[in-house]
C-alpha cells in the first residue's frame, strides 16, 4: 500500500464510475481525514477535476466536535491531534503555516540526546530533509524531517511529549517573508513509515 | 477486574467492545486512523489515540503503535476484535512481553490452532472426524494423485487462509495443477504464507458451528451451535442459532467434541469450531477460529451470555460467570449482514457517504452497527454497515419478524448499495424457509 498523501490515488477497480472520478473521490477523501476540522462545504467536481472545501476561519474553533466522553488523555494532550490544536496554541487562526506533523505515534524530542542541541530552533531556516526532531516509538528512534523548506515559527511539542500519528510538531512559515498570507492552507507534513 | 482496555479494532466490533467494558465498569481506549478519528467508537469510548493513517497496514495492523498506545494511557489489556491483529499469534506475544493482556488464547494456543494444516493434524490426534484429504505439505504432483485418491471435486485451501478467502473449489483433474499453483501464489501474496492442503469438497453441506468458553483454569463451556450456510464465495450472509433440522444430540456431540481439542490446546477466551454436515448428519471439522466471530450476537440472543462481558472476565483471570448446566438456549435467533454491496455486480463494495440511516427496532429485535448518517464507508476498510438480529420463540416467528425489521431498516447514500434486499430474498426463499438449504444457496439464488 502507498502512502495516504496526495500520491495514494490508486483508483478503486469494483466502480462502475470512471478511474477520473474515482481517482477525484479518493483525493477528496484523503483530503477530508487531513482537515484540521470538518469543511463546511466540499465540493468535488469530477470532470475537470475540481476539489473545492470552505470553512468559516475561526480565531478558536469551538472545541472541536461534540465528544461526550471527556477523552483525558494520560498525557494531558488532546487526543484528537489534528483536529484542534493544542490549548494556548494560537497558531490555528493564522494562515500561511505549513506544518511538519508525526509520522507516527510516539514521543517527541527536540534534540539528539539529552542535553544536547535541538535540531532547529525557532527562527531558523530549514530545508526539505532537513531532521528537525526525533520521535521514539517503541524503543526506535525516527528521525524527523521536514518536508518542505520553510522558517520555523514555532515549535509547538515540548520536548520529551507523547504525540500521536499526524499530531502538529513544528510550524513553517514562508522562508522569505514574515508576512501572514490571507488565503487558508492547510497540508499534512511528513508522512514516513513508522519503521 | 480489568481497569482500561484498549480497543484495537474499528466499527462495530469497536463499540460492541466499548459498550461491554462500559458496562462492567471498565475504562476503554480506541486507536483509530485518520479516516476513523470522528467514528461512534472513538466518541463513546474514554479515550482515543489515533495511530496512523487510513490504509490498514499503517494503522489497525500496526502492531508496534498499537502496543505504544496502550502503554502510554495505561491500559492492562488489548481486546483485538475480529479480523485485523485479532488472530496473529506475534502480536498476542508482543502483547505479554510488554506486560499487557491479550484477550484471546495464548500466542502457542493460537499458532497450533490457527494454521489450518496444524489444526487438522491436531483433529486427527483426538480423533475429530476430518474430510479426506492431506494431512501434511503437498507438491504439486503428490497432492494431484492425492485429489484422484479422494475423488472430485476437491477443495484447495490456503493454510494460513481465513474470513473465506484463499481457497478454490476443483472439479476435475484438468483443472487441478493450475488451481493448486494459484491458491499457493495467492496464499504467499495474502498471507505470507504458501502452505496449501487439499479436501474433498461437499457440494452439498451446511456450514455449522459451536461457540465455545474457556477460562484460564482449565473450565470450558460450549453455547450450542450457529448455522452459517447462507453464504457467497465463503463469506457469511445470514448465521441463525440453534442450527435447524440437525438430529437431537448431534450439536452436543460436536460441542464436546470442540471443547476435548480446545481443552487439550489450553484454550482461554472465546473461540469458535467450524464444521461442515453432510445430508447424512455427518460432520466434518473444517477450522477453528480464535476470537469473537462477527455472527456472536445469535448465541447471545438464544442463551442470555454476552460473550464480549466473558471474554473480559476471562481475560482478568476471573472464573467464567456461568456452568455448563446454566446453558439453557431459548428460542431461535436470526442474523443478517446489511453490507454496504452490490449484489447485482457480484458483491462489489460500494463506498461513499451515507445519507440516511435508519435502524430497525421494535421487540426482539437488535441492531450492531456503527454508522450514522454523514458517515463515509471508506474503501479501505471491510463493507459490513449493521448487523440486524431478530430473536423469536421458533424459526418461522423469526423469520417473520427478521422479515418485518429489514423492511423496517432505511440505509440510503450516494453511490451507496446494500444487501438489505437481498437478504429480503434469501428469507423469501423455499429452502431457506424449511431450513433446506446448503452453503451453495447464493449461487443459486443468483442463477436463476
Amino acid at each position: 500500500m502507498t502512502d495516504a498523501g496526495n500520491d495514494d490515488l490508486e483508483p478503486t477497480v469494483n466502480t462502475a464510475l470512471g478511474p477520473r472520478v474515482e481517482a477525484v473521490r479518493e483525493a477528496a477523501l484523503d483530503l477530508l481525514a487531513s482537515l484540521p476540522q470538518r469543511p463546511e462545504r466540499l465540493r468535488v467536481r469530477a470532470a475537470d477535476v475540481a476539489v473545492e472545501l470552505d470553512w468559516r476561519p475561526m480565531p478558536t474553533p469551538p472545541e472541536s466536535p461534540p465528544h461526550p466522553a471527556q477523552h483525558a488523555s494520560a498525557e494531558q494532550h488532546p487526543p484528537e491531534a489534528v483536529s484542534a490544536a493544542p490549548p494556548g496554541v494560537a497558531l490555528d487562526g493564522r494562515v500561511g503555516l505549513h506544518y511538519v506533523c508525526a509520522p507516527t505515534i510516539g514521543t517527541f524530542y527536540h534534540a539528539p540526546e539529552p542535553g544536547a542541541r535541538p535540531f532547529v530552533a525557532e527562527g531558523a531556516t530549514v530545508n526539505p530533509g532537513q531532521q528537525v526532531g526525533i520521535i521514539e516509538a517503541m524503543k526506535l528512534m525516527l528521525p524527523v524531517e521536514a518536508d518542505r523548506a520553510g522558517r520555523v515559527v514555532e515549535v509547538l511539542i515540548p520536548d520529551g511529549q507523547a504525540v500521536e500519528y499526524g499530531e502538529r510538531l513544528l510550524a513553517l512559515g514562508p522562508v522569505e517573508s514574515i508576512e501572514e498570507r490571507t488565503h487558508s492552507h492547510v497540508e499534512e507534513g511528513a508522512r514516513r513509515q513508522p519503521r | 477486574m480489568l481497569k482500561k482496555v484498549l480497543v484495537a479494532n474499528r466499527g462495530e466490533i469497536a463499540l460492541r467492545v466499548v459498550r461491554a467494558c462500559r458496562e462492567l465498569g471498565i475504562a476503554s481506549v480506541v486507536v483509530h486512523s485518520t479516516r476513523d478519528r470522528d467514528s461512534a467508537a472513538v466518541q463513546l469510548s474514554d479515550e482515543s489515540v489515533q495511530i496512523g493513517p487510513p490504509p490498514p497496514k499503517k494503522s489497525y495492523l500496526n502492531a508496534a503503535a498499537v502496543i505504544e498506545a496502550a502503554m502510554r494511557t495505561g491500559a492492562d489489556a488489548i481486546h483485538p476484535g475480529y479480523g485485523f491483529l485479532s488472530e496473529d499469534p506475534d502480536f498476542a506475544e508482543a502483547c505479554e512481553a510488554a506486560g499487557l493482556v491479550f484477550v484471546g488464547p495464548s500466542a502457542a494456543a493460537m499458532a497450533r490452532l490457527g494454521s489450518k494444516q496444524s489444526a487438522r493434524t491436531l483433529m486427527a490426534e483426538l480423533d475429530l472426524p476430518l474430510l479426506p484429504g492431506s494431512r501434511e505439505p503437498l507438491d504439486a504432483d503428490h497432492a494431484l494423485s492425492l485429489a484422484r485418491r479422494i475423488g472430485f471435486p476437491v477443495i484447495v485451501k490456503a493454510s494460513a487462509g481465513g474470513g473465506g478467502r484463499g481457497m478454490r473449489v476443483v472439479n476435475a483433474p484438468g483443472e487441478f495443477l493450475d488451481a493448486y499453483r494459484e491458491t499457493q501464489a495467492t496464499a504467499r501474496m495474502l498471507f505470507g504464507d504458501g502452505l496449501v492442503y487439499v479436501e474433498r469438497f461437499l457440494t452439498v453441506a451446511r456450514h455449522v458451528e459451536i461457540q465455545i468458553l474457556c477460562d484460564a483454569r482449565g473450565n470450558g463451556i460450549h453455547l450450542g451451535g450457529r448455522d452459517c450456510s447462507v453464504q457467497r464465495r465463503h463469506q457469511k450472509l445470514v448465521e441463525e442459532s440453534p442450527p435447524p433440522r440437525l438430529p437431537p444430540g448431534l450439536i452436543e456431540e460436536m460441542g464436546q467434541a470442540s471443547l476435548r481439542a480446545a481443552l487439550a490446546v489450553g484454550y482461554r477466551g472465546a473461540g469458535t469450531f467450524e464444521f461442515l454436515v453432510a445430508p447424512n448428519a455427518a460432520y466434518y471439522f473444517m477450522e477453528v477460529n480464535c476470537r469473537i466471530q462477527v455472527e456472536h450476537p445469535v448465541t447471545e440472543m438464544v442463551t442470555g451470555i454476552d460473550l464480549v462481558a466473558e471474554q473480559l472476565r476471562i481475560a482478568a483471570g476471573e472464573p467464567m460467570s456461568i456452568s455448563q448446566d446454566a446453558v439453557a438456549p431459548r428460542g431461535v435467533a436470526i442474523e443478517c449482514r446489511i453490507n454496504a454491496e452490490d449484489p447485482e455486480r457480484d458483491f462489489a463494495p460500494t463506498p461513499g457517504m451515507v445519507t440516511e440511516f435508519v435502524p430497525a427496532a421494535g421487540p426482539f429485535v437488535r441492531v450492531d452497527s456503527h454508522i450514522r448518517p454523514g458517515d463515509m464507508i471508506a474503501p479501505e476498510y471491510d463493507s459490513l454497515l449493521a448487523k440486524l438480529i431478530a430473536w423469536a420463540p421458533d424459526r418461522d416467528a423469526a423469520i417473520t419478524r427478521m422479515r418485518r425489521a429489514l423492511t423496517e431498516f432505511r440505509i440510503a447514500g450516494e453511490n451507496v448499495r446494500t444487501t438489505r434486499e437481498f437478504l429480503l430474498r434469501v428469507l423469501d426463499h423455499a429452502s431457506f424457509q424449511t431450513a433446506s438449504h446448503s452453503t451453495s444457496m447464493v449461487a443459486e439464488l443468483l442463477g436463476g
